[in-house]
């Protein structure tokens, strides 16, 4: 992958291909915390056009060699939270399957697309997202970026405008939320 | 559950949209923000802007009975209100494009207590000095339109550059410039104003540091903010 810094130093000079590669480097882990914060493809996807928008309108703020992602991020938080605020579409949708995310699979269950990728049992996947809607946005936030984006707690504190102490406070209640729900449901299962 | 229990596939996103296409069309360059020289700019045209003002208002006649080190020490804490927060509204961590909100809410909110509080505690006065004591405190109100007005270019200038660059936190950074701008504005007074009696000092001289720093927050990011 290029480097974010060198793409968005370029992009910000006029050259638009270096927007698109930026795109094609960001998109995926972007709308990946899109989806998994809004539970909605289709929201996710409007989410993430508006998101790189705001980044295009927005781009003579950046500095040049300072590294794009946090503020992008940012943008991306922000873009989610005024769309909740708004309470048009971002509505908590726990058991509509057609906004799950659908995974090609082969005869044996086994994502095709995804064989560099870590196996994923895609019933705990389905679980996890549902749960993941169950938490409180702030909590919810904070585990998609801590444990599914793999941000550091900093990272995330600045990504979510708060403290680290208080993404730490989120993350772990956040967590162990999520672990008792998912361990309900797997009882659940179980019985 | 682990966090591996918790890894999941990356999703694949959708192609650009038609509206990013079409700006992406007409793409011109543009001059990255440069937070040194903004820094500087900022704070230039504030003290200079600060300076006429104390040029057009007069200076008060009171200034010669006051002890020295009063005025210097007092100017010295005024312009350090003025700097410190503007530098952490405008200036970002190396490597980071994102200014340090904590800092600069820090620095925001202990300009705007300090200044009220010292202001109530230390406040010599001389023969030529005026008091208008609880009883006239409201006939005061012309200081606090000065140092509002006051802090008015480096809010703006603050504003129009840090616009874009603030998606979070930018009511803390907002709050900061306002809180700059009205030290500024505590800083004319400072060398403009020769009432001296603590009600006025602190409420008033301090309390420009307050109201800016609020009006700031309130209103700021609604012009920092893209859409």
């Amino acid at each position: 992958m290029a480097d974010p810094k060198e793409l968005m130093a370029r992009y910000c000079d006029g050259d638009a291909s270096a927007f698109r590669e930026l795109y094609a480097a960001v998109s995926p882990r972007l709308y990946g915390y899109l989806v998994k914060m809004s539970r909605s493809r289709a929201l996710a996807d409007d989410l993430l056009q508006q998101t790189f928008l705001k980044v295009h309108r927005a781009r003579a703020a950046y500095v040049r060699g300072a590294d794009p992602l946090p503020w992008i991020y940012s943008i991306a938080h922000r873009t989610f939270i005024d769309e909740v605020r708004k309470g048009k579409r971002a509505k908590v949708n726990v058991g509509d399957g057609d906004d799950l995310p659908e995974i090609a699979a082969d005869i044996g269950g086994n994502a095709l697309d995804a064989t560099d990728e870590p196996r994923v049992d895609s019933e705990l996947l389905a679980s996890t997202l549902d749960a993941l809607a169950g938490l409180p946005e702030q909590q919810r936030e904070a585990v998609v970026l801590t444990k599914l984006e793999g941000k550091s707690v900093a990272e995330a504190a600045e990504i979510a405008g708060t403290s680290v102490g208080a993404m730490k406070v989120r993350a772990h209640r956040g967590y162990e939320a999520l672990r008792k729900l998912l361990g309900g449901r797997t009882k659940e299962k179980a019985a | 559950m682990t966090d591996d229990d918790l890894a999941m596939p990356p999703f694949a996103p959708p192609p650009l949209g038609a509206e990013l296409e079409t700006e992406l069309g007409g793409i011109k360059p543009v001059a990255m923000r440069k937070p040194l020289r903004q820094l500087a700019v900022l704070l230039g045209a504030s003290l200079i802007y600060g300076a006429g003002m104390i040029a057009l208002l007069s200076t008060r006649p009171d200034m010669s009975e006051l002890p020295v080190m009063w005025m210097v020490g007092g100017a010295i804490a005024w312009a350090l209100g003025f700097m410190v927060p503007l530098y952490l509204a405008v200036m970002p961590v190396e490597g980071s494009m994102m200014p340090r909100r904590r800092l600069a809410a820090g620095a925001a909110i202990t300009a705007a207590v300090l200044f009220v509080v010292m202001g109530m505690l230390i406040h010599p006065s001389g023969p030529s000095s005026l008091q208008y004591g609880t009883e006239r405190f409201l006939h005061g109100h012309p200081c606090l339109e000065l140092g509002l007005a006051t802090a008015l270019v480096p809010v703006i200038l603050g504003a129009v550059f840090l616009r874009g660059a603030l998606p979070v936190g930018a009511r803390w950074i907002a709050a900061a410039l306002g809180a700059g701008g009205g030290s500024l504005g505590g800083l004319v007074l400072h060398f403009h104003c020769r009432i001296t009696d603590p009600m006025h000092t602190g409420l008033i001289h301090g309390g420009v540091v307050t109201v800016a720093a609020l009006l700031a927050a309130l209103l700021v990011p609604r012009a920092t903010d893209v859409r």
